[in-house]
């Protein structure tokens, strides 16, 4: 998650631990999308696989960044990277970390929308991805579009549980509805750190009910 | 009036009318147990040869049959778990 104050190793530790478990949990998921479209042809199975997808290469990207931090590593992919300053090696670890999860959440919504547009899907990408870059202050603005769209991915999980009432259903709601006061905690975070601890335990419970709902599903 | 079956559930009732026709069946026959019209089954039947979920059988007496491919077992038998994974997101 984007952090721009040193912080304690105990904590660098515990996000590296939390992040390559969220990474590794969504990779799962999106496997099994894979898997589910390869043999069916649904489409929505597919594009569900891409947002988990990027969802994953997200947190693989942060646990990097956070490995780097942790084992004073930055130097060295400063030098690998051919990057002069180290300021600019966290700038691209929090705008990729920005793009692709906002990518994921996008291509979340537009599965959840039923359309077959790619033209609405860009365009809602765009106007995303422009109005972080051109904003003043990114990362609120960054954390204020991915809670709303986190609320409506909400919205849409509470209709499909209140459609079919299934523990199953009921966990995937409350996982989105953890990874959302997860994100909205993070807005706080920016200046406090108890914030931060508490928005990346939300979270952490958020991937353990959806790891737990892969689990449930795939030993039936 | 019940709702439009997703993919999954046209895909899992062809290879379920293969299944219980001792996994040997006519087009004719898939048509009527999976409920789909004859320009949809052609369609459903081309994919499912392509994604190697069912082989086509060419018996001179018989005329032209379908059986299920090793994959296409496998596929009945992860019905469940997909259908619950799909359930549990949305992916409807």
């Amino acid at each position: 998650m984007v952090h721009f104050n040193p912080l304690p190793s105990w904590i660098l530790n515990y996000t590296l631990f939390s992040e390559i478990a969220f990474a590794i949990i969504t990779f799962a998921v999106c496997l099994y999308s894979f898997k589910i479209y390869k043999l069916s042809g649904e489409k929505k199975s597919q594009l569900f696989g891409f947002a988990f997808l990027f969802i994953s290469i997200n947190y693989f990207l942060q646990s990097f960044l956070t490995l780097a931090a942790l084992f004073k590593l930055e130097q060295n992919i400063c030098s690998l990277m051919k990057i002069q300053d180290l300021q600019m090696l966290t700038l691209y670890g929090i705008y990729s970390h920005l793009f692709f999860f906002i990518i994921g959440l996008i291509t979340l919504v537009y599965m959840t929308l039923n359309i077959k547009s790619i033209k609405t899907y860009i365009l809602i990408l765009a106007i995303s991805i422009v109005s972080i870059l051109f904003s003043s202050n990114k990362i609120y603005i960054y954390y204020v579009l991915a809670s709303i769209l986190l609320i409506y991915i909400s919205f849409y999980y509470l209709m499909n549980y209140t459609k079919n009432k299934q523990i199953k259903t009921l966990l995937v709601l409350i996982a989105f509805l953890f990874l959302l006061f997860g994100n909205i905690h993070f807005i706080f975070s920016i200046n406090h750190q108890v914030y931060y601890l508490i928005g990346h335990f939300l979270e952490f419970i958020a991937y353990l009910l959806i790891l737990l709902n892969l689990f449930l599903v795939s030993r039936k | 009036m019940s709702k439009k079956r997703s993919r999954l559930e046209v895909i899992h009732d062809i290879l379920e009318a293969i299944k219980r026709k001792n996994k040997i069946i006519k087009p004719t026959h898939i048509m009527y147990k999976s409920n789909l019209s004859h320009k949809m089954m052609q369609s459903y039947l081309k994919e499912l040869l392509e994604k190697d979920l069912i082989k086509e059988i060419n018996d001179s007496g018989k005329g032209k049959t379908f059986s299920l491919t090793q994959k296409g077992i496998e596929y009945l038998d992860q019905y469940k778990k997909m259908i619950g994974f799909m359930d549990s997101f949305g992916l409807y």
